[in-house]
């Protein structure tokens, strides 16, 4: 047994591609110091005993985001747990830390990959995204294609940070995780806006805008998540649905898109994407199926946030400075979905009444005015814009 | 007539068997011998007043006694070879119409059988129907097109296996809201949503398969036309303001799948209806009954058989709306509109359709065009846009008024089409079941952004996926002999998009600046834009470069298009006219309506650089 627990190890090591060379050369003892051969040395309950002689503080990102997801929990408690006090234990808890090895022990020990990381940072979550994923439907209808993580997505341009091979590290290093920060580095750390770029000459622009506002090419935007709660698993039978993580729910959505986001104003005051996180609602179909309440909107929500998405190229002028349902400001005529008719609680998903930014703000409606007023130096920058684009548009086509 | 469903020993033929009634009031006495028929069918609806003796509609001995016995020759129980449709019971007096919906589309199927044929294994120089009937082309020479039952390849199983349940010379039943009886009566009963007759003869009440009272329904309403037309381009649903989008089973209702469930276990969400339906107008307002029946010629796409078009009552940009006086007693519309309650008369004015025939409807009066609801005999005044500063733009005389007018439009992208010849599938055609089934999955769906190209009229429409099939083939061992295959179309492989009219128009048409200042419009998907190009951001999963939802690229200035439109002439816009339509954007900042006069003289993009643009422009 000693034996196979050697090889064990052995392999596992082995196997490690980076970070391997350092521990290889280590005496079992130097990590395994506590507990005895079986005990995990980098498991979050020991606060990593294991790891912390060589890699100090580093325990410390078990009581960051990853660790605790308090910003998540105190959503489901001003949500669903209002309606169902073990919601969050229900469907909320396959993603936190557990131990050092949930990023680092993919391939023996290792520096995560962007693999790694989407094994928790997937589906509606910041991270899918940055390799071209968007979330599929969840009617089973939709479930196809290729299978990543547990779960099937519609291909998407993936972000040029991707495409050049840069993995999550590169901006998200271990020292700003241990800090409880985001990222170790923002856009200008690498990168300052060319002059020869017409947007970028407009000081609005620098000033007001995170530059994600623009070269966030797509975002995954969920409009009405629903949890459908099933005491009795028989009445799941006419929801043909993706099952979730709780037997004893299903989610859906009530829309799903995946183009360029709307924009709001985060809590840096600059104008950034935001997205519903969450439009929720709760039907128990056993309730209403006694006429109990159903279709319940607990939250409606947005948070202002960084598609990783990004491209060079951005969406037209129009795209923000002529239209208005881009900023949660749409006019009546160009409503498409008639959310009253179907009781959803809220005249539209783009109209600001009824829905807040949990981070920040929604811009409020005199400041579009003021955007989307043709000035002269708008009109003249526009002028430019296209025809600068059009001189090199050839006239010619392939059949 | 009632109409009652028999399931046969493998669960799929289904003969429709034809009821007596009512005698007692309708003169239906022979001798002193009563008929039997309201004995057990007490209280049954008269059909009409015009159709009072149910021997002439449905056969049977109404002399003799006794179900078994009064049922022998009842068209449909007495005959397993008669498929209930029309040539008994309707026939013998509608023959006119008979005759027409011989070679209607929604019986013969041809369109639909060609255009399967298209996507998949290409024409094979025959012609196909569902029945093989004999026809007349529209140059009126005769032709034997062949049963699609001969079509022996995957084109011809696709068709009878998916999309044959939905043609009017046979029923579809236990599908709910999209069961139908064949012939006549798929249109002219009234069918509920669960097939049951709730009329008040006791006898058949709560008995499902049936239409929902005895009563003709000469004038069919909407919901009719939507039994059928809720798959593929869903126009019925579009129209009421429906949409059957992501499928996502929720809001629910009481508990269950909402917020209102169709066939195929597919929820419908709100969106805004057209602006006709909005006004209480119904389809066969609009649609004349060749359109909906045919003209007695057989047309190969529907496109070709429909009549109607926009310009017919609202005018087009520089001809008015064209009227014919009523003059003859053998005109059609005295004849179609004596249902209406209120019929149209000699001397009255008709407003013609596209094909130069009179509307029933519709007609000038009073310096104005009114159509008359048909079943609900409403007044809608018609507004004609001829030579309005809006609709003379110059280049968009080639604009389909539902360019703009469409709200929305259905797009399904990618349909994954699976193929397993271990398993078996129904055939509706052949009405047995044969090894190999169909099943399907979906990528994703949008109403808005909507792609434009020329459609077979040479003229600017909305197209819409039709089809990206993605074929797999799985034999019978498992193995698929073919993967996500993109199916060849004029030679090449490649996907396709279809001009299509969603039916889901609206009085404001879209603003200038969303078809010239958004590139999705014109077939590049949704996209980003950098230097000279045209990026799309939601991609095919065959490819790394080309866009899933749309047909049009541009690289460095380069336009190519990677997908086919289908129909003759059609295509997506050219690298020309994809740069003359971005070229707008040069004068929609200042000049930002329709109205502007500088659109009626066509744009001369070198005022640009004249003194009052340059010293505008400057802000001096």
């Amino acid at each position: 047994m000693r034996w196979m627990m050697f090889f064990i190890v052995g392999f596992f090591l082995a196997n490690s591609p980076d970070a391997t060379a350092a521990h290889v050369g280590l005496a079992c003892g130097s990590c395994h110091r506590q507990g005895g051969s079986s005990s995990d040395p980098a498991s979050r309950e020991s606060r990593a005993s294991g790891c912390v002689g060589c890699h100090q503080g580093r325990e410390r990102i078990f009581d960051h985001a990853m660790g605790q997801r308090a910003g998540e929990k105190r959503f489901v408690q001003r949500s669903y747990g209002r309606l169902d006090s073990d919601f969050w234990d229900k469907n909320c808890t396959s993603c936190h830390l557990k131990g050092c090895l949930d990023c680092h022990g993919e391939r023996g020990i290792s520096k995560p990959s962007v693999a790694t990381c989407q094994r928790c940072h997937n589906g509606y979550y910041t991270g899918w995204d940055y390799s071209g994923r968007a979330p599929r439907e969840d009617n089973m209808r939709y479930q196809r294609g290729v299978v990543v993580n547990g779960a099937t997505f519609l291909k998407m341009l993936p972000d040029v940070h991707y495409s050049a091979g840069m993995t999550c590290g590169a901006c998200h290093s271990m020292d700003s995780l241990t800090k409880g920060k985001k990222s170790s580095k923002g856009c200008y750390d690498c990168h300052t806006p060319d002059q020869n770029v017409l947007e970028h000459r407009i000081p609005a622009h620098l000033q007001r805008l995170e530059c994600y506002a623009c070269h966030s090419a797509w975002a995954p935007q969920e409009y009405g998540t629903f949890f459908l709660r099933f005491r009795d698993q028989r009445l799941k039978e006419d929801f043909d649905l993706t099952p979730g993580p709780s037997p004893e729910y299903l989610r859906s959505a009530y829309l799903k898109r995946q183009d360029a986001p709307p924009l709001g104003i985060n809590a840096a005051g600059r104008v950034s994407p935001i997205r519903p996180m969450f439009i929720s609602y709760y039907t128990d179909i056993m309730r209403a199926r006694n006429s109990g309440p159903e279709n319940t909107l607990l939250a409606a929500e947005w948070r202002a946030y960084f598609p990783h998405t990004v491209q060079r190229g951005t969406v037209t002028c129009e795209g923000c400075h002529d239209n208005p349902t881009r900023f949660l400001l749409e006019p009546e005529a160009r409503r498409i979905y008639d959310l009253r008719k179907d009781g959803m609680g809220l005249e539209s998903f783009w109209l600001q009444n009824g829905q807040r930014v949990s981070n920040g703000s929604f811009m409020d409606g005199a400041r579009y005015l003021r955007l989307s007023s043709k000035s002269p130096a708008y009109t003249k920058a526009y002028l430019e814009k296209w025809k600068n684009f059009l001189n090199r548009v050839e006239n010619s086509s392939r059949p | 007539m009632l109409i009652h469903t028999v399931r046969h020993d493998n669960h799929h033929i289904l003969f429709l068997l034809l009821f007596c009634t009512l005698t007692l009031l309708s003169g239906c006495h022979r001798g002193t011998k009563q008929s039997s028929c309201v004995i057990c069918h007490k209280g049954i609806e008269f059909a009409s007043k015009t159709h009072g003796d149910c021997v002439s509609c449905h056969g049977g001995k109404p002399l003799e006694e006794g179900k078994e016995k009064s049922h022998q020759g009842v068209f449909g129980i007495a005959n397993p070879e008669y498929i209930g449709r029309w040539e008994n019971g309707c026939a013998p007096c509608h023959k006119y119409q008979f005759e027409r919906m011989k070679s209607n589309l929604m019986y013969t199927a041809a369109g639909m059988i060609r255009n399967i044929q298209l996507t998949w294994e290409g024409e094979n120089g025959n012609s196909y129907t569902s029945h093989g009937e004999k026809q007349f082309a529209a140059d009126g020479k005769p032709f034997s097109p062949k049963p699609v039952a001969e079509l022996d390849n995957l084109s011809g199983e696709l068709f009878r296996k998916f999309c044959a349940r939905c043609h009017v010379g046979a029923e579809t039943s236990g599908v709910y809201a999209a069961s139908h009886a064949s012939g006549c009566a798929a249109c002219h009963f009234p069918w509920n949503d669960t097939t049951t007759y709730e009329g008040n003869d006791k006898t058949m009440k709560g008995k499902a398969g049936h239409s929902a009272s005895h009563t003709m329904t000469p004038l069919p309403d909407t919901q009719v036309c939507a039994r059928c037309h809720n798959r593929s381009g869903r126009i019925a649903f579009s129209y009421q303001g429906l949409y059957d989008g992501n499928n996502g089973l929720v809001p629910t209702r009481g508990g269950e799948a909402g917020p209102v469930m169709v066939s195929g276990a597919r929820n419908l969400t709100h969106i805004t209806p057209d602006v006709h339906f909005a006004a209480g107008m119904e389809c066969i307002d609009c649609h004349t009954s060749r359109d909906v029946m045919g003209d007695g010629f057989a047309y190969r796409n529907m496109y070709l058989q429909t009549e109607i078009a926009c310009e017919d009552c609202h005018g087009g940009a520089v001809e008015v709306p064209r009227y014919r006086e009523i003059t003859r007693e053998n005109d059609e519309a005295l004849r179609e509109s004596r249902s209406y309650k209120q019929p149209v008369s000699y001397g009255m004015r008709m407003i013609q359709t596209a094909k130069g025939r009179n509307y029933s409807n519709v007609f000038y009066k009073d310096d104005t065009i009114w159509l008359q609801g048909k079943r609900s005999s409403k007044m809608h005044r018609s507004k004609v846009i001829t030579g309005t500063p809006e609709h003379t733009i110059i280049g968009h005389g080639r604009l389909e008024c539902y360019a703009c007018h469409s709200r929305t439009s259905v797009q399904c992208y990618g349909c994954h089409t699976r193929y397993d010849k271990g398993k078996a599938g129904m055939d509706f055609i052949k009405k047995v079941e044969t090894p190999g089934a169909f099943s399907e999955s979906e990528d994703y769906r949008a109403l808005y952004p909507f792609p434009l190209a020329l459609n077979q009229r040479g003229r600017i429409s909305p197209v819409t996926p039709g089809c990206q099939t993605f074929v797999t083939v799985a034999e019978e061992n498992g193995s698929l002999s073919k993967s996500e295959y993109v199916t060849k179309f004029n030679g090449s492989q490649q996907l396709r998009f279809a001009p299509f009219y969603s039916h889901n128009s609206g009085k404001k048409a879209l603003a200038c600046t969303e078809c010239h200042g958004n590139p999705a419009f014109l077939g590049f998907g949704q996209n980003i834009v950098e230097g000279n190009s045209i990026t799309g951001t939601l991609l095919c999963e065959r490819s790394d470069s080309k866009p899933l939802d749309g047909f049009l690229t541009m690289n460095n200035g380069k336009v190519n298009a990677y997908s086919a439109i289908t129909r003759e002439n059609s295509r997506p816009l050219s690298g020309l006219e994809v740069k003359r339509t971005l070229a707008v954007n040069l004068c929609l900042p200042c000049h930002s309506t329709a109205r502007d006069p500088i659109y009626r003289k066509g744009i001369n993009h070198r005022a640009l650089d004249d003194v009052l643009h340059r010293r505008l422009l400057s802000g001096e």
